[in-house]
């Protein structure tokens, strides 16, 4: 495609020719003439963009706040050089540049390659997509300039970032004998060896005891001590009106954080974790131990949005069937714009869960973004705090999280239950 | 971390210009090579053009001894204005002075502001003391020791005349060195506008002549339209030529060679300033990296050549369209030996404008469609693939890259 500049040289050539002819003037027929054969000599070079592209990423998983070292590596394959060329590298807008540059003016010679290195900052979890690579080629004199894209992709998840948690900020009303995993001298899943036992079908390959096998030429199976373990079940509200606040600050983000630290937490326990996330529908990820289950966890925290509006009340109806008895069972709500939480918190605690409730408090995040009358922010402030009450009488351990607030600060409140 | 990527800080690996800062890559070779390629033809070019419409015809040692006639001595000095030479002779002189000063306001502006402003107020207090000082001291100085107050004499506002005249020679030498002073200027002092005034001057004075040289408008003239030189291209004998058909005269050498070189100096100066843009742009770590460093080069090299090649094609091509007609016309004689070619070659509208033009653009519409007769850039692929063995590109695995 030609330039503005090709497109002005080409039309004051043609122009410079007429003028030229119409007042018998050669000097302004030659420069036209002269203009006219750049435009010609030129079109017979012109660049190209039949590029290779390979990404390459320091890691496909990162929690919120870590850089990211991204390596583009160019190469030129065609026999041909490429001319003037310049490849930018898509990135999220979310992302930061931190340092180096996603973009670069190359003129790549027959098999040379070029790597453009960049480090982004990501300050938002989430899942992301790095590309495509925009690449836009021109000739030396710019007359003509030609846009492409290079389907490349590269995904990227952003785990929210995980806290430490200090053990006595989470200590039980009821003291358990044991806390963590504690086993158990019955076979089952687990971690400690139990005993030997002949291979049934069915039974994994990893369990098999190839050392008991070369000696007995026959199948023997390692068998664990049960782990008995605590259930935690972690509901986290989504719901639209989680977003109020900043795009870094919300209950949101804020939740997402405690999720993964109280998941962490746990998990490091060797506790089952199970999270259930609700806004636009109910999205359940049963119990399990593990870094499987930590993974899991982290991913369907990173592409946790803010949508929909379901009440606490069917979350609960619909989910504390398959809670396991007693277990305790944290929720992480703003509890704005529900007035069911207080008899969904009821109906747990009446089951016999030990229910922590952890609420972002919204009002003082709407505060961050747009000016409240101070009146109006202290009724809604008693509002809240009423609301609260409410839940506190229910049974529930009650955290009024304000923005400023860390998490080991906020999980301090609940000491001494 | 992000700041301890190990690449971007070596900048040991690459040779020619080590890092993308403007002091270094202002020395690099390939950077002064277009500037001086820029200056070469912005001189060559306003040479040639002097050389064509102005040299003896309304060059600026005439207007001098037209001051001279009315008794208004020139204080600039003969030296100084190349009123004693003779035909270019007469610009060397200026010329030199017009380089120094655009070089000197290049330098000016790569001075601290503060710097600036005392050299400006320097400037402006000389003009201002050398304009009225000799008569205000003259004329103060009398009324002291005469202890009168009256107003200036005769002989005290003569004083004037002098640096008068001073201000009116170097306006006009000004006027005729704008396009050197504005074109050095902006070719080392790095200023677009400096540029574009430069090559807007050159072509408003050559459309301003090219109006006034209208037959028409020269015959209002008078006595005044003949001092004008116009160029008789149109009866010119085509004398320089290519692959033994001759394709121009000389006189329309001249005139291609001022629009390529118009070209040149243009392509040239403004490459300069776009490739110190984007350096300038350029994050810090970007401009220590040895990837970046290395491209910059391939584009100055790569524009080096084309600069060259492709303006020396151009004026090849123009050459040949100027001439397409008598060689389309040997070509029809030679092969039918007919004497329809001599007899149409003899005509005037053909060796005028319009045959002339006709000729030549189809020339170039031909040569426009040779892309695709002759695919230039597989050819010389092919000869690449022929010539060069083929090295497999590097590739790179994730651990290679993160273990540097």
């Amino acid at each position: 495609m030609w330039t503005r500049k090709a497109a002005f040289t080409f039309g004051g050539g043609i122009s410079l020719v007429l003028i030229g002819m119409m007042i018998t003037n050669h000097q302004m027929m030659i420069l036209g003439l002269a203009l006219i054969a750049f435009i010609v000599v030129n079109s017979w070079l012109s660049g190209h963009g039949d590029i290779e592209v390979q990404r390459t990423l320091s890691a496909d998983n990162l929690y919120k706040g870590d850089d990211l070292y991204v390596e583009l590596l160019v190469v030129n394959r065609s026999h041909r050089r490429t001319q003037l060329i310049e490849v930018y590298d898509n990135v999220p807008h979310e992302m930061k540049l931190r340092s180096g540059l996603n973009q670069m003016r190359l003129n790549l010679a027959p098999n040379e390659s070029a790597r453009i290195r960049y480090v982004l900052r990501c300050p938002l979890r989430g899942h992301y997509n790095i590309g495509p690579v925009s690449v836009r080629y021109r000739n030396t004199f710019n007359l003509n300039v030609n846009e492409m894209k290079i389907n490349h992709h590269s995904d990227i998840v952003i785990f929210p970032q995980v806290k430490d948690v200090e053990e006595a900020f989470l200590r039980s009303r009821t003291p358990k004998m044991y806390t963590g995993a504690t086993t158990l001298r019955t076979p089952g899943q687990g971690s400690e060896f139990y005993s030997l036992r002949e291979y049934v079908p069915g039974d994994p390959f990893k369990n098999i005891n190839w050392k008991a096998f070369a000696r007995t030429g026959e199948l023997m199976i390692n068998e664990k001590c049960r782990d008995a373990v605590t259930d935690v079940y972690i509901l986290f509200d989504t719901r639209e009106i989680s977003r109020i606040g900043t795009v870094l600050k919300n209950p949101l983000e804020m939740g997402a954080v405690s999720a993964a630290s109280l998941a962490s937490y746990f998990l490091q326990r060797r506790d089952s974790v199970a999270l259930c996330t609700y806004g636009t529908k109910l999205s359940y990820l049963p119990p399990d131990t593990g870094d499987k289950q930590y993974f899991k966890i982290l991913s369907a925290l990173a592409g946790a949005s803010s949508k929909g509006r379901m009440p606490l009340q069917a979350v609960t109806n619909s989910v504390s069937g398959r809670f396991s008895r007693g277990s305790p069972v944290f929720i992480i709500s703003s509890c704005e714009g529900d007035g069911t939480v207080p008899a969904a918190v009821r109906d747990l605690v009446g089951r016999g869960h030990e229910v922590t409730v952890l609420s972002p408090s919204s009002i003082d995040f709407e505060k961050l973004t747009t000016r409240i009358p101070r009146l109006d922010y202290e009724v809604l402030k008693i509002e809240r705090q009423n609301r609260l009450t409410t839940l506190a009488g229910s049974g529930a351990s009650v955290i009024d999280w304000m923005p400023d607030m860390d998490l080991s600060q906020a999980l301090m409140q609940v000491r001494g239950y | 971390m992000a700041g301890e990527v190990a690449p971007q800080s070596d900048v040991d690996q690459t040779g020619g210009s080590k890092t993308l800062h403007l002091k270094t890559l202002r020395k690099s070779w390939q950077i002064l090579a277009l500037q001086i390629i820029a200056t070469v033809s912005l001189v060559w070019m306003y040479m040639i053009i002097v050389s064509t419409y102005v040299v003896d015809s309304i060059d600026h040692t005439i207007l001098f001894e037209t001051l001279d006639s009315f008794g208004l001595d020139n204080p600039l000095g003969d030296f100084l204005t190349g009123s004693k030479g003779s035909g270019l002779a007469k610009f060397f002189v200026p010329l030199l002075l017009g380089l120094t000063l655009g070089g000197g306001m290049a330098l000016l502006a790569f001075q601290s502001q503060k710097v600036q402003q005392r050299i400006k107020l320097g400037f402006i207090l000389v003009l201002i003391v050398g304009l009225v000082g000799r008569t205000l001291l003259s004329w103060l100085g009398g009324m002291l020791f005469q202890w009168e107050i009256r107003a200036p004499n005769n002989n005290e506002i003569e004083m004037l005349q002098w640096p008068l005249m001073m201000i009116l020679s170097l306006l006009i030498m000004t006027i005729y060195l704008l396009p050197i002073i504005a074109g050095t200027r902006g070719i080392w002092g790095l200023s677009k506008q400096a540029i574009a005034w430069s090559i807007g001057f050159t072509l408003l004075f050559l459309g301003i002549h090219a109006v006034l040289t209208f037959p028409t408008i020269m015959g209002q003239l008078g006595t005044y339209g003949d001092t004008l030189s116009t160029l008789d291209t149109q009866i010119g004998e085509a004398t320089i030529g290519l692959f033994g058909f001759d394709l121009i005269s000389r006189e329309q050498l001249s005139l291609v060679l001022i629009a390529v070189l118009i070209m040149s100096f243009q392509e040239s100066a403004f490459a300069v300033i776009r490739y110190l843009e984007y350096a300038y742009r350029l994050p810090e770590s970007c401009k220590r990296d040895p990837e970046y460093v290395k491209q910059m080069d391939n584009s100055l090299n790569g524009h080096l050549r084309h600069t060259i090649g492709f303006l020396a094609l151009t004026a090849v091509a123009t050459m040949i369209a100027l001439g397409f007609h008598s060689v389309l016309l040997d070509i029809v004689e030679t092969t039918t030996g007919s004497q329809w070619a001599a007899q149409v070659s003899e005509s005037i509208e053909l060796r005028l404008t319009y045959g002339l033009v006709i000729s030549a653009l189809l020339f170039l519409g031909v040569a426009s469609v040779l892309k695709y007769l002759v695919p230039w850039q597989r050819v010389r692929a092919l000869f690449y693939s022929v010539t060069r063995s083929d090295t497999a590109a590097e590739t790179i695995s994730k651990e290679d890259i993160w273990s540097q």
